[in-house]
This record gives structure tokens, sequence and C-alpha cells, in this order.
């Protein structure tokens, strides 16, 4: 009876592929003289050809909803990482054109110093030929339609 | 050899696909992968009318969280754990935030049957499915879910352990002891 109860343990091992070779030609010899065990492998086996014999099928209407629900997704994602690209390059642009604006204003105060513009002249030159066209260009990225942003 | 590098291939591909949103990959994946997902989700939750809702949504996981899968593994464990988790915050959010349509052990822990016919008996295609399928309606459907894993989608017993978050040693306890049940379905005979 113990030796049943094991070799109905391996039994079930053997249908989960968790036995080796070995042990495979025991449970082939045990059931040359244990009926009992050799009806325990063909219910088994025949419980699990049951359970292969179900089919549940996914109506064509699903596949459709699902494929519609996906590509509403995917526009939906990608609209999002536009704004998201638009978002960050504004904030790019502006920062460099402000540091590029307050390296530029710095060197032109160096320059000054030996030409006959005053500081303020210098500060005035930055702004409209350096600070006011890079802040233009950091806005225009968010005005531009999507595909002549060049980041889209 | 050459057929699990064609495999491995191809789950690169996909994951490749996952990452950039690629909208004919996923409609492929759907093709190729929702009525074993449906049949994942039936055995999980035990519903017919569940099953498609869920499916859909884990689509859209898979879409929003696609770069999370690497491509080193297969790619069907990966969906099937995703399934399984929106199964699991679906049945909790069903019974109420309670313990009542959890996944567990206790079979009178699952959903509440539809009226009809199961979905179970609805799918049975041969004499012996039809005897098992009262069964599996009431088996728990962590056994169920094992036994689905293992026998159906031919899942390795590493890689169910992986999908339903539990050691090697729970998931054959659980199919074997799944299989005593179901057996028992030809033994009264």
């Amino acid at each position: 009876m113990d030796s049943d109860k094991r070799f109905r343990e391996l039994i079930d091992r053997s249908f989960t592929g968790e036995i080796s070779e070995r042990e495979r030609q025991l449970i082939q010899a045990h059931i040359r003289d244990c009926d009992d065990c050799k009806h325990y492998i063909e219910l088994t086996a025949r419980t699990i050809r049951g359970l292969r014999e179900f089919a549940f099928a996914a109506g064509l209407e699903s596949h459709v909803r699902v494929r519609d629900i996906l590509a509403h997704h995917t526009a939906t994602m990608r609209q999002h990482n536009v704004r998201l690209k638009v978002r960050s390059a504004f904030v790019l642009t502006l920062s460099m054109s402000l540091v590029g604006s307050l390296i530029a204003c710095w060197g032109a105060r160096l320059l000054a110093v030996h030409t006959h513009f005053g500081i303020a002249q210098v500060q005035a030159g930055v702004l409209v030929f350096w600070l006011l066209p890079s802040v233009c260009a950091a806005l225009s990225t968010l005005v531009a339609p999507g595909e002549n942003r060049g980041i889209a | 050899m050459a057929l699990s590098s064609t495999a491995e291939a191809e789950d690169a591909r996909i994951a490749r696909g996952l990452r950039e949103s690629d909208l004919e990959l996923l409609t492929s994946l759907v093709e190729r992968y929702q009525h074993r997902l449906v049949r994942y989700l039936v055995y999980l939750t035990g519903r017919r009318d569940y099953a498609d809702d869920l499916a859909q949504e884990t689509w859209i996981r898979v879409l929003q969280r696609g770069s999370a899968y690497n491509g080193r593994q297969r790619f069907d464990p990966w969906l099937f754990a995703i399934a399984r988790n929106l199964a699991i915050d679906y049945l909790r959010q069903k019974g109420k935030g309670g313990q009542n349509a959890s996944l567990s052990n206790d079979r009178d822990a699952v959903l509440q049957p539809s009226s009809g016919p199961s979905p179970f008996e609805a799918a049975a295609r041969s004499e012996d499915a039809i005897r098992l399928a009262d069964r599996l309606q009431v088996l728990s459907p962590l056994h169920r879910e094992a036994l689905l894993l293992r026998f159906q989608e031919d899942l390795s017993l590493h890689e169910i352990a992986k999908v339903v978050g539990a050691p090697v040693t729970t998931v054959s306890s659980r199919i074997y002891r799944g299989l005593s049940e179901l057996r028992s379905a030809f033994e009264e005979k």
C-alpha cells in the first residue's frame, strides 16, 4: 500500500515532467504487475486530455474592439509624448537663451572698456540682438504646429 | 536549438515593438494571444463575462507598460502575469475590498457563478470535457490556474511559479491537488 502511494506520487510527478529517466523506468516496471497504478495512470492521462478539450473562442468583435481601443490609446500616448517633447524643448531653449545672454552681456562689458560704447548701450545691444530673438525662438517651439517643430 | 533561437529572436522583436508602441505589432499580438488570454481569465475568474473586459484591460496595460518587457523571457508568461494582477484587483473590487472575492485556496472565495451554463460547460468539446466542466467550476481558481498553465499553455513549473508568484513546490502541489479533484469525475462512474 505504502509502495502504491509512493508510486502514485511518482506518477503525478511524471505528468509534470519532474522525474528522471530511471524513475520513469521504475514506474514502467511497477505497472506491469500493478493494475491499480496502471488504472491511475490511465485516469490521469484521460483527465489531462479532457482538460485540453475546452475551446474558449474569442469572438471577432472582441478582436476588433481591442484593436480600436489600442489604436486610440496609441494615438493619445503619441500626442502626450509630443507635448512632453515640446515643453522640454521650450525649457531647454529658454535656459540656453538666458545663459547665452548672460555670457554675451559679460563679454560685451569686457569689450566695452576698449570701445567708445557705454555699458547701457552694450546691455541694450545684448537685449535687442541676443535675448529677444532667443526668447522668441523658444516661444516659437510652443506655437508651431507639431510637424513644423522639428522635434515631433 | 534553431527553434529556440527563432523564439528568442521573436521575443526580442516583440520587446522592441512594445518599446516603440508599435500598433501593428500589438494588433498581431492580439490576433495571436487573445483567445489564450480569454481562456486564462475564464479559468482564473470562473466567469466568461468578466474575461473579455479583463482581456481588454490587459492589452491596454501591455501598451502602457510595454517597455518593461525585456524580451529575455517568453512573452506569454509575462502577458499572463499582467492579466493575473488585473484579475486580482478586479476581483477585490467586486468583493468591495473584502476577502470574499479574491483568489484563494478556499473554493467558496470565488465569485458567484453567473446564471445559465458555466463557461466550462459552454466550452466543453468532448464527453470527457463535459464531465470535467462541473468539477472545474467548483475547483479553486488557484488550482484551475495551475492546471491550465501546465497542461494547456505548456508552461514549465518555473514559468508558472513566476506568473503566480509562488514557489515551484507550491505550484506542483496545486497541480496534483487539482488533478486529484478532477480525476474523481471519472472514478465515480
